[in-house]
């Protein structure tokens, strides 16, 4: 049982969470991340430890609320509630090596995962730009990266009321695209790195590769247990089938099987719709009984 | 006890629930024996000497069954006291009977060689077992004789940590504990109990019978660590710093994959994932519970050991067709008889010697088919007695949108990498006292023999206790504790 120290809304659909974890704090690295399990009938979901304090024994998650267990999450737990389960660190560290000028990108919430990452590489002495390209409501950690890298830049999108979510996500990946081929026009990487939607990463790959470019990715295909030990997460790389959760969770762009990535990440897709809508059904049972 | 008794040929049945009703829940299958029930069975048993009974000398941790089974017997007009003194009996040597009488291969062992065979039915020996502990956890006979045991125990001030909450570390874990040390777990999952727990289903070790040993353990005094992975929580290295010994009881946990074409298409499960799901996670009470899983209306499962069983009839309980295939013949079926029986009882069908080669997609990322290769058994046998097979170049294939892998595992990766820690074809190497090649830390179970048994790991749990009881016994005495 974790208990939950701060838990603060910092943009839209974007939860902080201070959570005392010693087990993790005392031993995460930038690029791992932890399992959670925040209810009883809940499921195992990867997130990513932001920040950290080993002595204090806290870490930082923060979470898009995106499908029941998110959503649950930003509804249902209060600071000082405990979350059942957090397993980490898991996955391995991102190579801490001097890579020279890196360009760091990430989509949406996946600028959170970057931010640890970026923070270190800086710190080693790389020359890091950081790149967050999200929805103008949905900026999150601006201050921390302008503080811990040479350059930020932010590229909002707005939202289009009229437009639902996925049409809106369509116009993010076409300002994501624009924007990396415009920096990689003007200046010269040595590495690109990103987290972010599958789909959005292999947009960006596709731009990259025209730079030749070298370029590492953050994978996130569907995640159990986190250790080796169900084959959930399996992904191709190389023409050889690796597990992200130990292999990875970063694998060279190149030579990722992208495709069958993306189709991987979607199985789901009816039943999580399924579980959101009953879910929301019962908020809304819940919002009409408190009006009676 | 020499009383003259008549001999009886037949088993007293254990009511089943029928086939058309289990395969709409997870409900546990076997009901057991009542008092009554388990007396008579118990009646027909010979009582065999201890020296010569081959009954105990097929049971892999050498319980005196013939001296348990007497106790019911004897103490028929107290079944309390008759369970009591049984159960005494049989936690000499084994912790866990409750799940060991459910989940032996008792055909192999205890009950292979027992001498009613030659003129009847062999004695149910692993139902006895299972009755004993049943009636003894419902009545709460099992944590009094704890009780009776704890005041006992002498501190030692030592510490062990036990890595792995399967049957091999929680068995370790018990042992030390009523030896006086101060025991650790460290378990990667969320829940304790290894395989019993999130491998073997609900309908045939319900998960409560688990979780009650799990608190008897915890009434021992013993802690549990559940979300520490070691290898990234802590290192070996770092626990031996804390610790006096550590006992490696991590299973083989990484599922083997088959080097086939469409291995990642959707659609295709590990036996690991697919039981994760179901049975630690509950998928099949979603969306009560939150994890999702997808069984297709046609579900091949490739495999035929008792993984294979659990995952082909988890699967026939959402209500599809089910096909075990499996590339070697009936012969060579390596899951307890019972579990097929119980497989073909619920509609699922075999399909041998067939050898999967491809997985067909839909051309949308989704399991279609799966081509499989007609194989054919020589007269030549392989090192392990089976009829070598031979491909015929001959191809069938089976439709189906689910495909579940179940042809075996290996030990956890993140273990098996620990420096200075030696390790052959993946299993962790040991010495006549399970001692590995780093001075203080044992192993035991499926992460030393590969893919085993319960009652294996728990042998192994057992004498790697002892073991480690004699290594720390000298250390104190060294003055070094
Ligand atoms: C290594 C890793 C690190 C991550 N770090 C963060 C983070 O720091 N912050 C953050 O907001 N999100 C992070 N994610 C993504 C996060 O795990 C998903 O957003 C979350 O699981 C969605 O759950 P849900 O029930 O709310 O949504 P659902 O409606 O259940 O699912 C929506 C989508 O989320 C993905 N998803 C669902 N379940 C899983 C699962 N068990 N494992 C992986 N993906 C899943 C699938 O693509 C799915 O289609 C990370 C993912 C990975 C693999
Ligand atoms: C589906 C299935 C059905 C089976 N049916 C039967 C049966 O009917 N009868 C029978 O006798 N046997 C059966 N077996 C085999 C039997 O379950 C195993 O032989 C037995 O569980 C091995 O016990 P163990 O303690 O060595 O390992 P496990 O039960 O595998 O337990 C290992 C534990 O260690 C944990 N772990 C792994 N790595 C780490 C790490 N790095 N850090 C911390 N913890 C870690 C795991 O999470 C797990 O909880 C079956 C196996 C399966 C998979
Ligand atoms: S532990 Fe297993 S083999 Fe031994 S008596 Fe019990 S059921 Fe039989
Ligand atoms: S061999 Fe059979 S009859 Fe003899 S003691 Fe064992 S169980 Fe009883
Ligand atoms: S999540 Fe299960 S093996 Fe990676």
């Amino acid at each position: 049982m974790y208990k939950i120290l701060e838990k603060k809304e910092i943009a839209m659909r974007n939860t902080w969470y201070k959570v005392h974890a010693p087990h993790v704090a005392k031993k995460v690295k930038p690029g791992q991340f932890v399992i959670v399990r925040a209810f009883k009938n809940g499921e195992r979901i990867p997130l990513t430890p932001v920040m950290w304090d080993r002595d204090e024994g806290w870490i930082v998650l923060i979470v898009f609320t995106r499908g029941k267990t998110t959503a649950r999450m930003a509804n249902e737990l209060k600071p000082g509630d405990e979350i059942l389960n957090i397993a980490g660190p898991l996955g391995n560290p991102a190579e801490m090596e001097k890579f020279g000028k890196i360009l760091a990108i990430g989509a949406y919430t996946g600028i959170v995962e970057v931010y640890p990452i970026a923070k270190a590489w800086q710190e080693l002495g790389n020359d890091v730009t950081t790149l967050h390209v999200t929805f103008e409501p949905m900026v999150v950690l601006k201050d921390e990266l302008e503080r811990a890298v040479g350059r930020h830049v932010v590229e909002t999108v707005p939202i289009d009321p009229n437009l639902d979510f996925p049409t809106n996500m369509k116009n993010v990946t076409k300002r994501l695209v624009e924007k990396v081929r415009e920096m990689l026009e003007k200046e010269s990487y040595d590495l690109v790195f990103m987290v972010g939607p599958t789909g959005d990463q292999k947009a960006v790959f596709e731009v990259v590769k025209e730079f030749g470019v070298p370029m590492k990715a953050d994978l996130h295909p569907i995640m159990v247990d986190g250790t080796g030990m169900c084959g959930a997460c399996r992904v191709t790389v190389g023409g050889e089938v690796k597990f992200a959760c130990i292999d990875g969770p970063e694998f060279d762009a190149y030579e990722i099987h992208w495709d069958e990535l993306i189709a991987r990440s979607g199985y789901y897709t009816d039943m999580e719709q399924r579980a959101m809508q009953e879910y929301m059904k019962l908020i809304e049972q819940a919002l009409q009984g408190g009006e009676q | 006890m020499a009383v003259k008794r008549k001999i009886i040929k037949e088993r007293v049945p254990t009511p089943e629930r029928p086939a058309e009703e289990r395969i709409k829940s997870f409900v546990e299958v076997n009901l057991g024996y009542t008092f009554e029930l388990a007396v008579k069975e118990a009646e027909r048993c010979l009582q065999c000497p201890y020296n010569y009974a081959p009954c105990i000398k097929g049971c892999p941790v050498h319980i005196d069954i013939p001296g348990f089974i007497s106790k019911l017997v004897e103490y028929r007009d107290d079944p309390d006291k008759a369970v009591k003194e049984a159960l005494s009996v049989i936690w000499t040597c084994n912790s866990l009977p409750a799940t060991t009488g459910r989940v032996c291969p008792q055909e192999d062992q205890c009950e292979m060689n027992c001498v009613m065979g030659k003129v009847g039915d062999k004695i149910n020996i692993g139902k006895l077992e299972r009755f004993v502990a049943d009636y003894a956890r419902e009545k709460g006979i099992d944590e009094e004789l704890l009780f009776e045991m704890i005041p006992r125990i002498e501190k030692k001030g030592q510490k062990v940590a036990i890595i792995g909450a399967g049957p091999a570390g929680l068995t370790a874990a018990g042992e030390l504990a009523k030896l006086g040390y101060d025991v650790t777990i460290y378990e990667a999952l969320h829940e304790a109990g290894g395989v019993l727990m999130y491998g073997i289903p609900e309908f045939r070790l319900p998960k409560s019978i688990v979780e009650s040993e799990i608190d008897k353990l915890k009434k021992l005094g013993v802690k549990i660590l559940t979300d520490h992975i070691v290898g990234r929580t802590v290192t070996i290295e770092e626990l031996l710093e804390e610790y006096d010994a550590v006992f490696i009881g991590s299973g083989a946990g990484t599922p083997r994959l088959i080097n086939a074409p469409g291995i990642n298409l959707n659609g295709i499960y590990t036996a690991n994932e697919f039981l994760t799901r179901v049975n630690l996670m509950k998928a099949y009470l979603f969306p009560e519970y939150d994890t999702p899983v997808k069984v297709g209306k046609r579900v091949v499962v490739i495999g035929a050991g008792n993984t294979a069983m659990d995952a082909a009839r988890s699967a026939r309980r959402f209500g599809s067709e089910v096909i075990i295939a499996y590339r070697r013949g009936p012969e060579d079926v390596s899951a307890r008889v019972e579990e097929v029986e119980h497989a073909k009882e619920e509609g699922i069908k075999f399909e041998f010697f067939v050898n999967p080669v491809e997985f067909i997609g839909d051309g949308k990322g989704n399991l279609k088919a799966v081509k499989f290769e007609k194989m054919k058994a020589l007269d030549e046998r392989d090192s392990r007695g089976k009829r070598k097979i031979v491909g015929t170049g001959e191809y069938v294939t089976i439709e189906a949108e689910t495909a579940i892998i179940a042809i075996g595992k290996h030990p956890n990766r993140l273990i098996v990498n620990t420096p200075g820690l030696k390790v052959e074809r993946g299993r962790i190497v040991v010495d006549e006292n399970l001692m590995t090649s780093i001075p203080g830390v044992f192993a035991g179970g499926d992460a030393i023999r590969g893919e085993a048994t319960v009652i294996l790991a728990m042998g192994d749990g057992r004498m790697a206790a002892k073991a480690i009881h004699e290594y720390l016994t000298k250390k104190r005495e060294n003055g070094n504790a």
